[in-house]
């Protein structure tokens, strides 16, 4: 199948056994500990799993600074195996912090055996095919950003490891 | 209005070390091929590839005025890349840093039992 290259990758090593993580991203009691920005919370009764092939993850995020701010988000999930792979369509919708559109995005995430007992988690994430928003650009505004931009390229280029690239 | 073909040409232009030297030098100003060839290890057709890639992904624009013909740095849709990837990026970062965290803490606890 020919696959259009992720826009975003993300590789972390984490000093802790592949199924431990693996379980942290698919054990509705755990995943509210760690996702998103601290301040923001994820109701329990709002978590609710089926994690297998055409099944499907599914969380309210909630946002202390904002009352009412309540995002939904589901993960689609086309390819799992178990102990190994997330694949699917990231949905998330609701009031979104930052101002940001609703928005679908494919995801990516791979666990990997690394020596020592610790695991290489990879995640990678397409565009979301509505993201494009009209813009008759701002120069200036536009060069801040590519300084921040070439550093994260930059970031992303050493966080791959020489075979990868 | 930019599509997904669009940014994702913008994805694979920034993806290039050497595009993003380019980019980095347009930024200060307009320049000629052969000011952007000088200070790289590559020929003047090699960095001429480079640019019609940039433009293709409408990152630069090519300007002409005579003989001189130059590049120049186009914002619109490197602001829309840099707001997806800063987003993005800061959102994992953060998250896994959290499970760095939680992931000691269940470990530690194992150790205790």
């Amino acid at each position: 199948m020919e696959e259009e290259a992720p826009q975003l990758s993300v590789t972390r090593v984490f000093d802790a056994p592949r199924d431990l993580v693996y379980r942290a991203f698919t054990d509705p009691d755990q995943l509210g500990s760690w996702w998103g920005p601290i301040g923001h919370s994820l109701p329990r009764d709002e978590i609710e799993f089926d994690v297998r092939p055409g099944g499907y993850q599914r969380w309210t995020e909630v946002y202390a600074g904002e009352p009412g701010g309540r995002v939904y988000g589901r993960i689609d999930l086309s390819d799992v195996v178990d102990g190994q792979l997330l694949a699917g369509v990231l949905s998330v919708t609701g009031r979104l912090p930052g101002g940001f559109e609703p928005f679908e995005t494919r995801l990516r995430i791979e666990f990997h055996d690394e020596p020592g007992g610790r695991t290489r988690l990879e995640i990678r994430q397409w565009l979301p095919p509505g993201l494009a928003a009209p813009s008759d650009a701002g120069w200036s505004e536009a060069f801040s950003k590519l300084d921040r931009v070439l550093a994260a390229a930059r970031a992303a280029a050493t966080d791959h490891r020489p075979t990868k690239d | 209005m930019a599509g997904t073909d669009q940014l994702s040409a913008v994805f694979a232009a920034l993806a290039d070390p050497t595009r993003r030297t380019i980019l980095a030098q347009l930024a200060e100003r307009e320049a000629t091929v052969t000011e952007l060839t000088a200070p790289l290890p590559i020929s003047m057709p090699a960095v001429s590839r480079h640019l019609k890639v940039l433009e293709r992904a409408a990152l630069i624009s090519r300007t002409r005025s005579g003989k001189w013909r130059g590049s120049r740095l186009e914002g619109a849709p490197l602001r829309e890349a840099a707001d997806w990837i800063e987003h993005y990026r800061r959102f994992w970062d953060t998250s896994l840093t959290r499970l760095d965290a939680h992931l000691a803490a269940l470990q530690a606890a194992e150790k205790e039992l």
